[in-house]
């Protein structure tokens, strides 16, 4: 690259002299003024022609510029998005590793051995990349395919494409098309320059009529020592780190994560026990494309569906640097993060961190090695696991507090995290050094955190017991709250942590109280906590109650109506009638509705109008909350009451919200809200009291119509004349420079504001004011020109970009400010984020079986996508698949996430709707599938392989479709003839039989109608008794008992319920890439071993043709007779025999007579010849004659042309001479 | 692969649940229903309702137990079309319109439900009211478009019933966000006073007292009077009133009320129901928002089934039915609002406290509605 780039510049260039290019360019010299001239010298030529010509191109104008345009998305990238994913894809020994290698050093300095995982960069001030290298088994290229956002296709210039090019692009084109660059590598192995560019050529062309014309194609000319050029890959750098992308819609509307770190986390003694159990494992990773819910579905492409146990987010690993300032990035802040390939070795859980040694690294490399002795390797690692457990336990109890204010927790893991990369740096012994830095900062911290921290450790001591003991007791728990519980009672800011539950059980809870806490700071008081507490003592049975001030929740509500209303009253002291008057209201609802009652009271407004000032705002104070907790309080009760349903059986049964649910739970089911009884609307002041909600109302000083009128009055009658700088002035009075400098200082978007302080009349001594207000006044009036005026020529494009842009920007702006936990729960995980997910009960070949280099990628499920049903597809083979696609055979379908085997059924629709059953696909045409699979939005794509096992020298992707429909049920029919015979036929009505063989079935096809084979059109009638089956039939014409009479009908098929995940990730390192399903038939036979046996009757025999013999035409005497003589038969037949009186008698001559007769003969016999011979004779002598006389006629002619010929000369001259004297007479007579 | 489910206690929210689950594709179990109850197990009108759901929708299975205090639902896909159904009289059209509104932009192809029952009683919203209020508020989340209406046919009044009502509805692949967070002011009222079998001039005189007590605030009111005759008037005698307020922002906030059924309490003068339907209607002025209370729950469920953007909507407070509907959603849809209390400032004169709910839709799309 670079000796190219010197070489053109070494090249000057050449100025075209002749050819269009140079003439368009000399047009172009005086072009433009050229073309004006003759506009304006010779208007007539330029002027409308045709209106029709004209419309046309103005139509093919528009057309253009309307093609270009895209619909508009909002869009919902984050502050800080994920990653870039960058997929490095290529055949085996092209370089992919190599050239991973070598963008990570570019990026960071840093080499990495061994490609393990995702690796993760920080590359800019605005951007991470995460490199993944993909490997040659096409699950692996399905896959990523789905995640990637840039993908690096390395081609092999000196080899040419490879057949994984090509299936991995076609991937990508139904998986949504990430950016593709092409890099070729290998270029060095070209000796010579010519062929090199034309190979060069060659490639990037093919190449782009597979991406688009114009794709990017880098050259890797060769290597040093092993890397590729230091500045070819700085070049390559440098585009990655400018590359634009467009959304795709299945990543913009799902949330996934690329896993790049896994963790087991199932208890050690169970694995030992039983090393099949299934295993619970943390899964970490960036989260990228849309927001994740929490305790969601996901899919893991391999391995199966599953139920999120937890979602929580982590401190960033690789942090985007803070300063904007800088240019470029320092040392620090270019971070690497790549947990499966062995670097950056501390790592940070939820409640744990985890010390990654070298040892113990090479130590699991080993044990992936080498399967065989998994027994073994499993019981050493579950030893050091439990070491780890015990360790993080301790840990966790920090931890644990710091959750309580998660600030820090980044704070603290930021701080270690500049660290840990900078020990990446150094060599092994330098590791262990920076491990030292670590603890010493553990100390500090925990010397410098909060002073609860001796309370922390008894908890921790007690948690340590409670895991040890291993098992969930209550009495346990109570200690630990009651331990707690005088902390809380110190401290309140930090009570919710304790747990008095099992641990599983435990963690959740702990989360979710967090949450709250989290979300009310500002409420936090004493009265929460003991809410708090309360919940949680309400596992021992309801004890205490004291201490429940005004304010009550939801839950003491629940217990008890009483209860609450002496909370209530209470609360307003002042308005206690009114309270009886509730009370009694609320005894009455009591069984139907009891939030109901909360509803009204914490919404009892209606004695703030009577209270004073100071409760209203102490009520203000509290309702906010209030109304939080009382929509989302008891979620937390209701999610237990689920775990206890899915756990079936569980120790513990929280009572109290169950007793709370029963006055509720089977009242009356309406959305009708009934009326505060409390408000009287005869009464004036009520009525007062909602007077503004009219037009006749109040208006707001904005929109009051006489502050408009007088406000436009000041707009447009004063201004000012920019030329003579004369101020013509409306009639108001000027307003107040106090707030004016305030509206200055305020914005100008908004006219409220300014129109507020409008009417207030100051008297006014400061020019500067003056001036201000009019300079503003008449900003406002360009404004509103402008506005007005652009808006003019907006289209409906450009006003559906700008409302999705207003609405990008206020989905930023909504919940900008409120901290994660919070925004969490509304929104959910927001892209960009680190996030951990626990999933229980995977297969545990999941973990044993675990291999780095393959992806693992938790894809989120929208709603309802975890469900199974029936699909209709477009479907069509790929014209690089070399054989046609049979139904019913086992088909592997990659469909959005997933990966499945399915057998699909194929259709094409007839002209009315009808799926008609297709036995194979189309060759070049689309068809319709129908298969049982995963429900899928429509609109989505999906490839279909035969096999993922293996590598096949053929194109392996077999069809490529998009999902149609979705159902339940399926309307694929085939067709179906019944075939019948006739019984007796009368004139038009016929018996048919054989066709059914019940009455009942012919019942059923009354009316239906039928045909025969000659074409004869009919309907079933009626059924006959015998024989059964039989029925009567009436057709347009008569048949005959040859005739085989038909009925078309159509029987719908049943598409065959399979679905059968490929769990690729499951199998054994090394065997990954051998995952086999159903076989097909053909393979099936082909593999056992057995023949087809054909029909004899479908076998193909000589064909014997039979000697046809026609009878000969009759023709009835009668017609015969009236024949006329020509047309009559000619004696074709031998008389019949003479009658015997017609009979003649034979003649028996005499001797005599026979002598006689023989004498006749002979000599007739002689005269015959005599004449015969005369004849002859005459014959020849004619012949001569003629001979003769034709000669002499030919003499004759010859004679008398000659003598023609002589008298016509003669007569010419004749002529001539005549002519010649006329002509000379004439003139003499002239 | 099967998705989880959820389980409930009670016979409350029943529609809710089901609906959600319909939607989600989530299994729903509810148990204990009325257990306890001396008739125990489901009412003739749930089980209506869940014959209502097996029409419209495709696949889906239910399973009672033998007492009918246990019921498994697994949800179908939402087919639509033409739909029939004779709705139990123990509630009205209205119990069953209210979750055909929720789950008929998601069909494959559009409703076309002829529901026949009882339109009008005091327990439900009526059919009236959802025709004046959910509709409009529908549109303003983009399910527009021919089709889109509630025709009463017939009229029926509970307890007897007989009445007919039409509706219709279009599919919609995705929802739209809203923001609707200014009502804006009252500038018109109008209503339905409705008579059937009873004397036509009871619907007049119900007008006349709603008037005396509305003209206090606003002169442009017109109610319309609705006397069915005939085939029309359904089995059983009755009339009510339904009031609509429209504002200057395009939201309608509804009252209404009908006649004690015949043989059901004490019977009501025409006049009393008037001035109460009035004062009802008040109430939910005061109530306010850009929702009125008995569409909260629809508004929340459109906003959660919107696209992956910030919807707010401004509402009264919060009917139970829609805090136990709040709830639903987060179990089904793992989506929780951000609740605001808006409170009134002290001069203004607008009522009581506003809540103002901003969440984010789920990204959802029709998964019925057929590619072609």
């Amino acid at each position: 690259m670079d000796g190219e780039v010197k070489e053109k510049k070494q090249k000057q260039h050449q100025q075209k002299h002749s050819g269009p290019k140079a003439e368009r360019k000399k047009l172009k010299k005086q072009g433009p003024s050229t073309e004006e001239d003759a506009r304006k010298r010779n208007p007539k030529a330029f002027a409308v022609q045709s209106a029709v010509r004209m419309a046309k191109t103005f139509h093919r104008s528009q057309d253009i510029k309307t093609k270009k345009h895209h619909i508009p998305l909002v869009d919902r990238t984050s502050l800080e998005p994920p990653p870039i994913v960058i997929v490095v894809v290529g055949p085996p020994k092209v370089g992919k590793s190599t050239l991973i290698r070598c963008l990570i050093k570019n990026f960071t300095r840093q080499k990495l051995g061994d490609i393990c995982g995702p690796v993760t960069i920080v590359s800019g001030k605005k951007r991470r990349l995460t490199f993944m290298e993909c490997n040659n088994d096409i699950n692996t290229m399905i896959d990523l395919a789905k995640v990637a956002d840039l993908v690096l296709m390395l081609i092999d210039a000196s080899f040419g494409f490879e057949m994984e090019t090509f299936e991995f692009l076609n991937i990508c084109q139904v998986h949504g098309f990430p950016r593709i660059m092409g890099v070729l590598t290998h270029l060095d192995s070209f000796k010579n320059n010519k062929v090199l560019r034309k190979t060069k050529k060659n490639l990037k062309h093919r190449f782009w009529t597979e991406v688009y014309q114009g794709a990017k194609l880098f050259y890797l000319s060769g290597m040093v020592y092993g890397e590729y050029q230091t500045q070819e890959v700085k070049n390559l750098g440098r585009f990655i780190a400018v590359m634009k992308f467009r959304p795709l819609v299945w990543q913009t509307s799902h949330p996934y994560v690329l896993v790049d770190r896994m963790e087991d986390l199932t208890d050690p003694e169970l694995v030992r026990t039983d090393p099949k159990c299934d295993r619970t494992v943390s899964l970490y990773g960036y989260l990228r494309g849309t927001h994740l819910k929490n305790k969601g579905q996901v899919h893991i492409p391999g391995v199966g569906d599953f139920q999120v146990a937890d979602v929580n987010f982590l401190p960033d690993p690789c942090t985007l640097p803070n300063a904007q300032k800088k240019r470029a990035l320092n040392e620090k802040e270019r971070l690497l993060y790549a947990p499966m390939a062995g670097v950056g070795g501390v790592v940070y859980d939820k409640d744990a961190v985890y010390i990654d040694l070298p040892a113990s690294h090479v130590h699991q490399q080993q044990e992936e090695v080498r399967p065989t002795t998994e027994l073994v390797q499993s019981l050493i690692d579950t030893h050091a696991t439990l070491d780890a457990k015990m360790a993080a336990s301790k840990v966790s109890l920090f931890s644990g507090s710091a959750t309580l204010e998660p600030e820090d927790v980044v704070e603290e893991s930021g701080e270690k995290e500049g660290l840990q990369e900078e020990s990446v740096w150094d060599p092994n012994t330098q590791r262990k050094r920076r491990k030292v830095v670590f603890t010493t900062e553990e100390e500090d911290d925990v010397s410098g955190s909060s002073d609860d921290e001796d309370g922390d450790g008894e908890d921790s001591d007690q948690e340590e017991q409670g895991e040890d003991e291993d098992d969930d007791d209550d009495d346990d728990g109570k200690e630990n709250l009651s331990t707690f519980l005088k902390e809380a009672r110190a401290k309140c800011d930090e009570t919710e942590k304790t747990v008095a539950d099992a641990p599983p059980v435990k963690r959740q809870k702990l989360e979710e109280r967090k949450v709250e806490s989290a979300e009310l700071p500002a409420f936090a008081d004493s009265e929460d906590d003991l809410e708090v507490s309360e919940e949680e003592s309400g596992d021992e049975g309801e004890a205490k109650r004291a201490g429940d001030s005004g304010h009550c929740s939801e839950e003491d509500e629940e217990e008890s109506g009483e209860e609450e209303s002496e909370g209530e009253s209470g609360e307003e002291d002042n308005a206690a009638d009114a309270t009886m008057k509730e009370q009694t209201a609320s005894e009455e609802e009591e069984e139907e509705e009891e939030e109901e009652e909360e509803e009204e009271g914490g919404l009892r407004w209606k004695e703030g109008l009577k209270q004073k000032a100071s409760e209203a705002f102490l009520r203000q104070q509290q309702a906010a909350p209030n109304l939080r907790k009382l929509v989302y309080g008891s979620v937390v009760e209701v999610d237990d009451s689920e775990d206890e349903d899915q756990e079936l059986g569980g120790l513990f049964r929280v009572s109290r919200p169950q007793n709370s649910k029963k006055f509720q739970a089977n009242a009356v089911d309406s959305s009708r809200f009934c009326p505060d009884a409390s408000h009287n609307w005869d009464l004036e002041e009520m009525l007062n009291s909602i007077r503004d909600c009219f037009v006749t109302g109040k208006w707001d000083e904005s929109q009051d119509a006489a502050t408009l009128l007088k406000e436009d009055e000041e707009m447009y009658g004063d201004y000012e004349d920019l030329e003579t700088g004369e101020v013509h002035k409306g009639k108001t009075g000027p307003k107040d420079p106090a707030e004016q400098n305030s509206e200055g200082s305020g914005d100008t978007e908004n006219d409220e504001d300014d129109d507020d302080q409008e009417e207030s009349v100051v008297k006014v001594d400061d020019d500067e004011a003056l001036k201000n207000k009019r300079l503003e006044k008449k900003q406002r009036l360009k404004d509103r020109f402008n506005s007005e005026y652009d808006d003019g020529d907006a289209t409906y494009f450009d006003d559906l970009k700008e409302e999705l842009q207003k609405q990008a920007e206020l989905n930023r702006a909504e919940f900008q400010d409120v901290d994660d936990e919070t925004r969490v729960q509304y929104e959910g995980f927001r892209p960009g984020m680190y996030v951990r997910l626990e999933i229980p009960s995977l297969p545990c070949e999941f973990v044993t079986n675990f291999d780095p280099h393959y992806p693992i990628i938790l894809g989120g499920l929208g709603s309802s996508e975890g469900n199974v049903g029936y699909l209709q597809m477009r479907l069509k083979k790929h014209r690089w698949y070399h054989r046609i696609l049979k139904t019913r055979d086992p088909l592997i379908l990659s469909l959005g996430w997933r990966r499945f085997q399915t057998i699909p059924l194929y259709h094409i629709e007839d002209h009315n709707g009808r799926h008609r059953l297709l036995k194979y696909t189309p060759q070049h045409m689309h068809c319709g599938a129908s298969i049982w699979g995963p429900v899928t939005p429509q609109g989505t794509g999906f490839l279909a392989v035969q096999t993922v096992a293996g590598v096949k020298a053929n194109f392996r992707i077999a069809a490529t479709g998009v999902v149609l429909d979705l159902d339940k049920s399926v309307t694929v029919v085939k067709k179906l003839k019944l075939i019948g015979y006739p019984e007796k036929i009368f004139k038009n009505t016929s018996f048919i039989k054989g066709m059914f063989n019940t009455v009942l079935e012919v019942a059923k096809f009354e009316g239906a109608s039928v045909r025969t084979v000659s074409g004869v059109r009919g309907q079933i009638k009626k059924a006959l008794s015998t024989p059964p089956g039989a029925y009567r039939a009436t057709f347009e014409d008569r048949l005959l008992m040859s005739d085989v009479v038909f009925l078309r009908s159509w029987f719908p098929v049943t598409v065959p319920q399979l679905y059968n995940p490929v769990t690729s990730l499951l199998l054994p390192v090394g065997q990954k890439d051998s995952w086999a399903g159903m076989r097909t038939l053909g393979q099936l036979k082909h593999d056992l071993g057995i023949r087809y046996k054909p029909n004899v009757d479908s076998l193909y025999k000589p064909v014997v043709r039979a000697q046809r013999h026609f009878n000969r035409l009759q023709i009835p005497k009668e017609l015969q007779k009236a024949l006329p003589f020509k047309s009559k038969p000619k004696q074709q037949q031998p008389k019949g025999k003479t009658p015997r009186d017609l009979q003649r008698p034979s003649v028996i001559r005499e001797p005599h007579e026979k002598k006689v007769a023989a004498l006749v003969h002979a000599l007739s016999t002689v005269h015959n010849f005599k004449r015969k011979k005369a004849h002859m004779a005459q014959h020849a002598k004619h012949k001569e004659f003629l001979q003769q006389k034709g000669k002499q006629e030919e003499a004759k002619m010859q004679r008398h042309k000659e003598a023609r010929k002589k008298l016509y000369r003669a007569m010419g001259q004749a002529d001539q001479k005549k002519h010649r004297s006329s002509l000379k007479g004439g003139s003499q007579d002239d | 692969m099967a998705s989880q489910g959820l389980a409930y206690d009670g016979c409350n929210f029943f529609r809710q649940r089901l609906v959600l689950s319909t939607l989600s594709g989530k299994r729903v179990k509810i148990s204990n229903i009325r257990s306890k109850d001396d008739n125990p197990g489901l009412r003739d009108f749930e089980a209506s309702f869940i014959r209502l759901l097996e029409k419209v929708t495709n696949g889906c299975k239910i399973e009672i137990n033998q007492t009918g205090t246990m019921l498994f639902y697994q949800p179908g896909l939402l087919h639509g079309g033409s739909v029939e159904h004779d709705c139990n009289t123990q509630r009205s059209v209205g119990y069953y319109l209210e979750a055909l509104l929720m789950l008929a932009p998601f069909m494959k192809t559009p409703l076309k439900a002829t529901l026949r029952g009882v339109t009008n009683d005091p327990i439900d919203p009526t059919v009236d009211m959802l025709k004046s209020t959910s509709l409009p508020l529908m549109k303003k989340f983009g399910i527009d478009g021919e089709g889109f209406d509630i025709k009463v046919v017939k009229r029926g009044m509970a307890p007897g019933g007989g009445g007919e009502v039409f509706f219709s509805c279009p599919v919609r692949r995705t929802i739209r966000p809203v923001q609707l967070t200014d009502p804006g002011k009252i500038k018109r009222i109008r209503g339905v006073a409705y008579s059937v079998r009873v004397s036509p001039q009871m619907a007049n005189r119900i007008v006349d007292s709603t008037r005396a007590v509305l003209n206090q605030f606003i002169p442009d009111i017109y109610i319309h009077t609705d006397h069915m005759k005939g085939a029309n008037s359904g089995k059983s005698p009755g009339f009510g009133l339904a009031l609509v307020a429209e504002t200057l922002n395009g939201s309608f906030l509804s009252a209404e009320m009908s006649s004690t059924p015949q043989g059901q309490g004490d019977p009501m003068l025409p006049e009393d129901l008037g001035r109460s339907c009035a004062k009802l209607l008040l109430e939910e002025v005061h109530r306010g928002g850009y929702v009125d209370s008995s569409n909260q729950s629809l508004t929340l469920l459109l906003m959660t089934l919107g696209q992956q953007d910030v919807s707010k909507v401004l509402l009264g407070p919060l009917s139970p039915y829609t805090i136990e509907f709040l709830r639903h959603i987060k179990d089904f849809f793992q989506i929780m609002f951000k609740i605001e209390v808006q409170k009134p400032s002290e001069d203004e004169r607008k009522g009581g406290d506003k809540v103002l709910m901003t969440g984010v839709g789920i990204g959802y799309s029709n998964i019925n509605k057929t590619l072609k």
